[in-house]
């Protein structure tokens, strides 16, 4: 019998590792053609939006905030132009890991934090109800298709009941660290419903926690990695400008942003008044290079003079 | 949505794959770069199986009507493949059944008076009374058994054998009276791979001893390349002489049908997915099927596995002459089982599963399960093999199901006394089959009990003489030492010693295919 249990951990070991318990299941590469679309079950979650969803939330980030200082360092700048704005806005952000999220949420003011909602994938975040449940409840995600298809609750609704939302229009987690391109679907909302844009840069969420990792690293030293956040000036489509117009100005906001916080205010402003900025999908170079330069934390540099600091 | 076959190559991503080695299964880590051959998915099934069948019948292929080949007071004979096919049994109702009751309902309507009923089972076992109920269904059973209408072929029965005359090849066409008198013979098919069907079902099914000799034996199996494929197997050749031949003496109408992927019903369909897509409720089955398999007793596994009915869903049926019928039913199968591959490999990797056609409701022997690997699978390839010639087969089975002396009498003396003396197909016909055949104890249980024919181990023998004279080397991961020797072949505890065993014939690093079926696979190796 002691054979029959050894057999049985042999086989739940093996199972273990084969299926990657804990974590996603992978697909070979060779059969990423043949995956099946994904199902469109997806859970509705309006009720995690009522008081008593957004009471047990209120507690979930207060822990969710106490991991997360333990795991990473943050920097954080550019928050007073939410002290010139009322909300709702649309914060447009670019997308390198799971960490985007807390890192943007737990940067914002209690009042803004409480009234602001994720876009999250529909196929990703809501395709079984244990996830739909637990990202609602501790980032009060709003499932978004990513294919467009129509959903229960649509961000235009949850925009006019007053809440903010966060949105990377990229619409997937970056492969190499580089910005990829911007889907208009933000632009698009604050076009229908006149909402401004606040767009953000942020940097080092890739070489903490990149995908295919779902607990932050430490860097060389074994210390917590260096997040850094930046909060730009709000955008407000002009009048009579198209989507496919607004989409693009959005893009080269988070893209100076970006500029910015590698290198200073003024300088960044230059650039992009000479219309230098770079363009933070990279150049054209090996994959690897791109990797290995993202995986590089940012340097916050306390002691550098800045032109003023936010 | 249907999705195609494709050749999966093993990565770090990839889990470990299900490999099927008789009454159980085992998980494998196959080395990485290794070449997985996945079928495709079922394709769509009939949604109006009577209406299918009835259309079928009333607008045949190359054929008139079936109702207009009917008239009162002709001889009507209906034959239909045995519990061979499909595998595993389908569920209730057997496709068979409801196509025979409609010819059986048209011929109703015709006045038609003289009809008997005949299973196509060559030198196959006679099947039980229930067995034949669960093909043609009880209605047939009831309006035709009691009186002797509804019957096994028996292909030692002198008295009702017409020899039919040569083909141009000196070939012997001698099947069964009834059917060779009639004045319309309709066969019932289930194609359920693409060697099936055509010719072969009047000229074999309903053939005699002295028929099939000609076809089955050591040096036409080699020279059938391959038997998938009926333009370029020796084979299907010789038995469409003898078709041809069959043709210019009765009307036969042959209704071919096809079906889809559904090899397992709940729950074991389970083993059927690509192991990737398993959620955790399948790897909560496969893990409870293994640890319940672990600790069954053998015949407890027996029966959990041999009770298992299929979900098979028709993908088409096509009725008429034979020929251009085939030619249809072929391209139905094609479509539903081939997978193009890029390449031969030196190692072909083959789970043997619990069944094959010649072990329904009895054991898997040695003898059958090297002919299911080697016979079966291995031909189981268009253009050419999986395996580049002087390769390794590498074959999962324990080996270790002993003989069931009801129905496999003769492969208890073909394993002691044959297969001791020489393992060679090119020896042991000359000097072992006539013997066999021939032997009034084993005709004698062919005919009156549930036994397979005297020499049908030499057919199973004859059927891997293709691989065998292929292949470098066999080696069965799992298998019985004492068997595998018995056979010729090797034996090893894992698929790393039979790697490392069969290094010396292809090298330390070789190419690996894994064919990953059932559900049915055909490889069209380019």
């Amino acid at each position: 019998m002691s054979s029959f249990w050894k057999d049985t951990a042999r086989d739940v070991r093996l199972m273990k590792r084969g299926w990657r318990w804990g974590h996603r299941a992978q697909v070979p590469r060779s059969a990423e053609p043949f995956v099946p679309p994904a199902t469109t079950t997806v859970f509705d979650n309006e009720w995690s939006r009522r008081p008593a969803a957004r009471a047990v939330r209120e507690v979930a980030q207060t822990g969710l905030e106490a991991v997360f200082r333990s795991q990473v360092k943050t920097q954080v700048e550019g928050l007073d132009v939410l002290e010139r704005l009322d909300g709702p806005v649309i914060f447009v952000a670019n997308h390198a890991s799971h960490l985007d999220t807390p890192l943007i949420l737990l940067s914002l003011p209690d009042e803004w934090r409480r009234r602001t909602a994720v876009a999250a994938a529909a196929d990703y975040f809501f395709d079984t109800w244990w996830r739909a449940v637990g990202s609602s409840l501790v980032f009060n995600t709003l499932p978004i298709d990513r294919r467009g298809g129509a959903l229960a609750t649509q961000p235009g609704e949850v925009l006019a009941e007053g809440w903010s939302l966060v949105v990377f229009p990229e619409g997937t987690r970056s492969k190499d660290g580089t910005v990829g391109r911007f889907r208009s679907g933000a632009a698009y909302l604050a076009t229908e419903y006149g909402v401004p844009v606040v767009p953000i840069a942020h940097r080092g969420t890739y070489a903490a926690m990149p995908r295919g990792m779902n607990w932050p690293g430490k860097d060389r030293s074994g210390g917590r990695r260096q997040l850094t956040v930046r909060f730009g000036e709000p955008l407000h489509p002009a009048a009579g400008e198209s989507v496919r117009e607004f989409a693009p100005r959005i893009r080269s906001a988070v893209s100076r942003l970006l500029d910015e916080d590698a290198t200073d205010w003024y300088a960044s402003m230059r650039r992009a008044a000479e219309d230098r900025t770079p363009d933070p999908a990279g150049e054209e170079i090996a994959e690897w290079r791109k990797v290995w330069a993202a995986t590089e934390s940012p340097d916050p540099e306390p002691d550098k003079i800045r032109a003023w600091r936010r | 949505m249907t999705r195609p076959g494709f050749v999966l190559e093993v990565d770090d991503r990839t889990p470990p794959l299900l490999v099927h080695e008789g009454l159980g299964f085992r998980l494998e880590e196959f080395p990485q770069g290794t070449r997985v051959i996945y079928p495709p998915e079922s394709l769509p099934t009939v949604p109006d199986v009577e209406g299918a069948i009835r259309e079928s019948l009333e607008n045949p292929v190359d054929s008139e009507p079936l109702r207009e080949l009917m008239f009162p007071g002709m001889r009507l004979t209906i034959a239909f493949d045995d519990l061979s096919l499909p595998l595993p049994s389908m569920k209730a109702p057997d496709i068979r059944g409801r196509i025979i009751e409609q010819v059986l309902t048209i011929a109703a309507e015709k006045g038609v008076d003289d009809v008997e009923i005949v299973a196509a089972l060559a030198l196959h076992r006679r099947m039980t009374d229930a067995e034949m109920r669960h093909i043609v269904g009880e209605r047939v059973f009831r309006s035709f058994a009691p009186s002797g209408k509804l019957y096994n072929h028996d292909a030692e029965d002198r008295a009702n054998l017409e020899h039919m005359g040569q083909t141009e090849k000196g070939e012997d066409v001698e099947i069964n009276k009834r059917a060779a008198t009639s004045d319309l013979l309709v066969y019932v098919n289930v194609n359920l791979v693409a060697m099936d069907g055509g010719h072969k079902s009047v000229g074999i099914g309903l053939a005699s001893y002295k028929s099939i000799k000609h076809h089955h034996n050591a040096k036409t199996m080699v020279h059938s390349r391959s038997f998938m494929d009926h333009k370029h197997s020796e084979m299907h050749s010789s038995a469409w002489r003898m078709g041809r031949l069959i043709g210019e003496h009765v009307k036969v109408f042959q209704i071919e049908t096809t079906l889809d992927n559904e090899v397992f019903g709940k729950p074991y369909d389970t083993l059927l997915k690509r192991e990737w897509e398993w959620s955790l409720r399948d790897q909560a089955t496969v893990l409870g099927l293994r640890r319940g398999l672990a600790v069954a007793p053998q015949k407890m596994r027996h029966k959990m596995f041999h009770d298992l009915r299929s979900n098979y869903g028709l993908t088409g049926i096509t009725a008429g002459a034979v020929e251009p019928v085939h030619e249809l039913t072929v391209q139905r199968v094609h479509q539903q089982q081939r997978v193009k591959v890029e390449g031969q490999s030196d190692v072909m990797v083959m789970g043997v599963p619990f069944l094959g056609p010649y072990n329904v409701n009895s054991t898997m022997n040695p003898i059958l399960a090297a002919c299911m690997g080697l016979g079966y699978y291995f031909n189981s390839y268009l253009r050419q093999p999986v395996v580049r010639e002087g390769g390794v087969a590498i074959l999962y089975h324990p080996l270790d199901e002993g003989f069931n002396t009801l129905t496999h009498p003769s492969y208890v003396d073909f394993y002691e006394e044959v297969l001791a003396d020489t393992t060679d197909p090119a020896l042991i016909g000359p000097k072992f089959e006539e013997q066999f055949a021939t032997d009034p104890w084993y005709v004698h249980l062919y005919r009156t009990s549930n036994a397979y024919h005297g020499v049908h181990p030499f057919y199973m023998w004859y059927w891997i003489a293709h691989a065998l004279d292929h292949l470098g080397d066999v080696i069965w991961v799992g298998g019985n030492p004492r068997a595998a020797a018995r056979m010729g072949f090797r034996s090893a505890s894992t698929l790393r010693d039979a790697l490392e065993m069969a290094s010396s014939t292809v090298g330390p690093s070789p190419s690996i295919t894994y064919l990953r079926n059932p559900p049915h696979l055909l490889a069209d190796v380019r």
